[in-house]
């Protein structure tokens, strides 16, 4: 039989969400916590980012992220929590339990909070529906990433970089650092998707051409990538024909998006949102369903481990309070929002609001709406895909009856780089 | 290899396998020849795996005879490969009044006991997300799913384990003449055989030609597809056909034996071993799967791969003996339905070099195949009865698809083992769910080194060349260590 475990908070992903949250519950007053981890080794994958530009935010220190990583298994290692690695959860029920295998046996474990903190994962060339062979030599940025930095193997010699995120970014200037020669990035929209710092450092100081407008239509070469075929786009991003060309490359990396991991959350039947792709949740990113909670980029896909800290702690504590349920209002995202998170607010007293806005644009004015009013504006000057907007929620004057806000983001739009 | 063999098969495809494990079952000496590193790597690889049923054979054709011979071997073939086809039913869509005699057709064809025509709302009923255009549907009870890969394979683990040879990574590139005998040529070498048969699929008629037989070169026709993530479990229950117009059977909708859902094939001709897919070509699968579910969502696609038809053009197998070497049978043109034909075509082959003059005495000793367990499919029990006697089975390698490296390792080390990433992913389904080896891929190709003794940059995908991992970093390289 299963061994049968009680905890007072489990935590699912050891992440930097998950080991953050985990220490808060425990500094909270949790009993007992349990951190499942199914990588050998927590901290997720800030191992494998060995550049630096963690921890400015928090602790207004440059950290690469295996001593991002570090200083949080450090501190877990002061506390009771019971970090299980090389743990994989496999079953989630809506009354708690968490079914898991290690190497030890099959566990069960029931919880009177569980915390999700399992992450994302990287878009596929299958999602993307690339046409062409199915060669070696396709990978997702995040996989070339772990090769280079924990295997020590390049993923190719000559290589061609689809997305401007910043894994994709990161990874232009770490292969060519590693002498193989990154031909080009090329990204489907218009504007940059990852961090300007990230294109400034890793793209234009190492004269890596960047192609706005343009994606890969077609991968060549039966058993390994010969090349690929890029062609330009139009705004709806449909290839223009007459547009296309061959770029020879054994390589070809996919940087085009994450997509938060949440079988787990669906098996207990957590209510998700279509924008996020994740849970529900509110201030204390207390998930719809009594006694879960999400953080990091399980409930939505963070630019910044910082914020993803910041987030996890309060998720934390909240495990171990355990607020009742009550009424919150709820945030929609309105023209110029592609996602804001937490989509709930129980007072807004305390805690962050992040917004990520659709499109760049500069002159930006921040709208909150209750039914045909606005109640809230800030203006800022310029805001990026790649930038959450964060917000202090004590800031806002919350109205007092609950109900449904909208927010919305105007401003003019910009292109490239900027 | 001095030896000289009985029977030589050229071919580890699903047709090659079944007439190994046929023959397997008589006291006879057999060798099976593959051309790709592993079994299953060509046509065998990318089809729809329908068993289809009685409904669907095509009269006055070998390929229809050969198809009711093998649907008579289903319940031996699930015992003694010790596998299952998920009997599913289908459900042809028809669109207006005029599909209606086709139905009808499909009927009259299979008198399968309760297979009936259905109203719409009937219909409805069964696959409530089907299209409210239909006018009608035939619905069949015996139509059945099959993993491709796990047919083949498990054939070949079974024809092995009674005593198949199995030479992998072998080209053959013609015959030569050895008194009553045949050698077979390969790049390495020759092999002796009284009997040669020939079910290369796509490379059938170019060996036949080589053997001087008279035969028109295959047409390859490909089928693209697309496969939904396993979150679309549940959108349907049954194998949805519509009625077809032309040759092929048409853009199918099919559930799968892993939960995934299957949206294809479309048909067009391909150059040569061309199996990469088209934008045009995913686009045509895709309505044609919205014709039979318009909601289909095609979002949740994690994948799409394209298969090849080995045509010829009057669209029959064609099973004859080569006119120079009298004990050299020729397999072309072996297209669909080639899966649900195998164990009928085995026999079928079976008869044919009997009735030669090769000797068939059944033996006594014939082994049934236990596969191997799945960890997804077991019980928390028995997971954890598993975990204390290995603790391997303790280690998840893929997340989406819960593989342990219990069984990935057993994959590598079975025999015919996976000696391919590819080998891997049609054994044990690693790199084959949702993240499409954006996690497992961090692991697999270091574990299948270790296990097998490779070196990692030797690690393939599927063919000889093609290389998983690239030159070393410059620490690596350096001597530094990277812990």
């Amino acid at each position: 039989m299963p061994r049968s475990i009680r905890g007072d908070v489990v935590v699912i992903g050891g992440g930097p969400a998950g080991m953050a949250a985990a220490l808060s519950s425990w500094e909270a007053g949790a009993k007992s916590v349990f951190l499942l981890e199914r990588n050998e080794y927590l901290g997720g994958i800030l191992p494998q980012c060995i550049h630096p530009g963690f921890g400015l935010q928090i602790w207004g220190e440059e950290l690469t992220g295996p001593e991002y990583a570090e200083i949080f298994i450090e501190n877990l290692n002061r506390t009771g929590v019971e970090a299980m690695t090389d743990t994989a959860a496999l079953e989630l029920t809506p009354e708690r339990i968490v079914k898991a295998v290690n190497p030890q046996g099959a566990w069960e474990i029931k919880a009177n909070s569980i915390i999700l903190s399992m992450g994302c994962r990287e878009r596929t060339r299958g999602m993307l529906q690339i046409p062409g062979y199915r060669p070696a030599g396709i990978f997702t940025a995040g996989l070339a990433q772990y090769l280079v930095n924990i295997a020590g193997y390049l993923p190719g010699k000559d290589i061609v970089i689809l997305g401007s995120g910043d894994i994709g970014l990161i990874m232009a200037r770490r292969l060519t650092l590693e002498g193989a020669r990154v031909k080009m990035v090329v990204e489907i929209k218009n504007s940059l998707s990852g961090l300007v710092r990230n294109y400034v450092q890793c793209i234009q100081d190492f004269n890596i051409p960047l192609l706005f407008s343009h994606t890969v239509t077609e991968v060549r070469g039966k058993e390994r990538v010969e090349a690929v075929v890029i062609s330009e786009v139009d705004e709806e991003g449909n290839p223009l024909s007459g547009g296309e060309r061959e770029v020879e490359c054994d390589t070809l990396l996919l940087s085009v998006g994450l997509i938060p991991e949440n079988e787990l959350s669906r098996q207990a039947k957590i209510p998700l949102s279509p924008q996020t792709g994740g849970p529900w949740v509110d201030e204390d990113f207390s998930t719809d369903l009594e006694g879960f909670f999400a953080c990091g980029n399980v409930a939505s896909v963070f630019d910044l481990v910082d914020y993803v800290t910041l987030v996890a702690e309060r998720a934390g504590r909240a495990a171990v309070l355990a607020r009742p349920p009550q009424e919150k209002h709820i945030l929609r995202a309105g023209e110029g929002v592609h996602t804001v998170i937490p989509q709930r607010i129980r007072e807004g007293k305390d805690g962050f609001l992040f917004i990520r806005p659709q499109k760049s644009m500069k002159g930006v004015t921040v709208s909150f709406w209750e039914r045909e009013k606005i109640f809230y504006q800030k203006k800022i000057s310029i805001c990026r895909p790649s930038e959450m907007i964060k917000l202090d929620l004590a800031q806002i004057p919350w109205p007092q009856e609950k109900g449904e806000i909208k927010v919305e983001i105007k401003g003019t739009e910009i292109q490239g780089i900027s | 290899m001095n030896e000289e063999f009985d029977v030589i098969i050229i071919g580890g495809g699903v047709v090659g396998c079944a007439i190994a494990w046929y023959l397997a079952h008589f006291d006879l000496q057999i060798l099976l020849l593959e051309k790709e590193l592993d079994v299953c790597s060509g046509v065998s690889k990318a089809n729809t795996g329908i068993i289809h049923s009685r409904s669907y054979w095509t009269p006055h054709t070998l390929k229809g005879e050969l198809h009711l011979r093998s649907l008579s071997w289903i319940e031996q073939a699930e015992k003694e490969l010790d596998i299952e086809f998920l009997k599913t039913g289908a459900l042809t869509m028809a669109f207006s009044r005029d599909d209606l005699e086709f139905l009808q057709t499909l009927k009259e064809r299979g008198k399968i006991e309760g297979a009936q025509i259905l109203a719409p709302r009937e219909a409805h009923t069964l696959e409530p997300m089907i299209s409210d255009k239909i006018f009608a549907a035939y619905y069949d009870p015996e139509t059945r799913v099959a993993s491709p890969f796990e047919l083949n394979i498990a054939l070949a683990e079974s024809a092995f384990l009674n005593g198949v040879h199995f030479i992998l990574g072998q080209e053959v590139v013609g015959f030569e003449e050895e008194k009553s005998i045949v050698g077979v040529l390969t790049e390495n070498g020759k092999y002796l055989s009284r009997w040669v048969v020939n079910c290369a699929g796509l490379s059938s008629s170019y060996l036949a030609q080589k053997s001087g037989d008279n035969i028109p070169s295959l047409r390859p026709l490909r089928g693209e597809y697309l496969v939904l993530d396993r979150e679309c479990r549940g959108l349907v229950h049954h194998v949805l056909y519509p009625v077809p117009v032309g040759e092929t059977k048409g853009i199918l909708v099919s559930p799968t034996t892993d939960g995934n859902i299957l949206v294809g094939p479309n048909l067009e001709p391909a150059e040569d071993e061309d199996t990469s897919t088209t934008k045009e070509g995913l686009k045509e699968v895709e309505e044609g799967g919205k014709k039979l579910i318009p909601s289909l969502p095609v979002s949740q696609t994690i994948a799409t791969f394209s298969g090849l038809r080995p045509t010829l053009p009057d669209r029959d197998f064609h099973i004859f003996f080569s006119s120079r070497f009298p004990s050299l049978l020729h397999l072309v043109g072996i297209e669909s339905p080639g899966l649900t034909a195998s164990f009928g075509i085995a026999e079928y082959v079976g008869d044919l070099l009997h009735k030669r003059g090769l000797k068939l005495r059944e033996r006594s000793d014939f082994v049934i195949r236990s596969s191997f367990p799945v960890f997804r499919k077991l019980p928390w029990e028995e997971r954890e009865r598993l975990i204390q006697e290995d603790d391997n089975w303790g280690k998840i390698v893929c997340r989406c698809e819960e593989v342990t490296v219990a069984e990935v390792k057993h994959a590598l080390l079975s025999s015919p083992g996976a000696s391919t990433l590819d080998g891997l992913k049609r054994r044990v389904r690693v790199m084959m769910g949702r993240c499409q080896g954006g996690f497992c891929g961090m692991r697999l190709p270091f574990l299948m080194a270790e296990t097998l003794g490779l070196e990692e940059r030797r690690i393939v995908k599927s063919g000889r060349n093609s290389f998983y991992l690239g030159e070393e970093t410059k620490e690596v390289r350096s001597g530094a260590s990277l812990y």
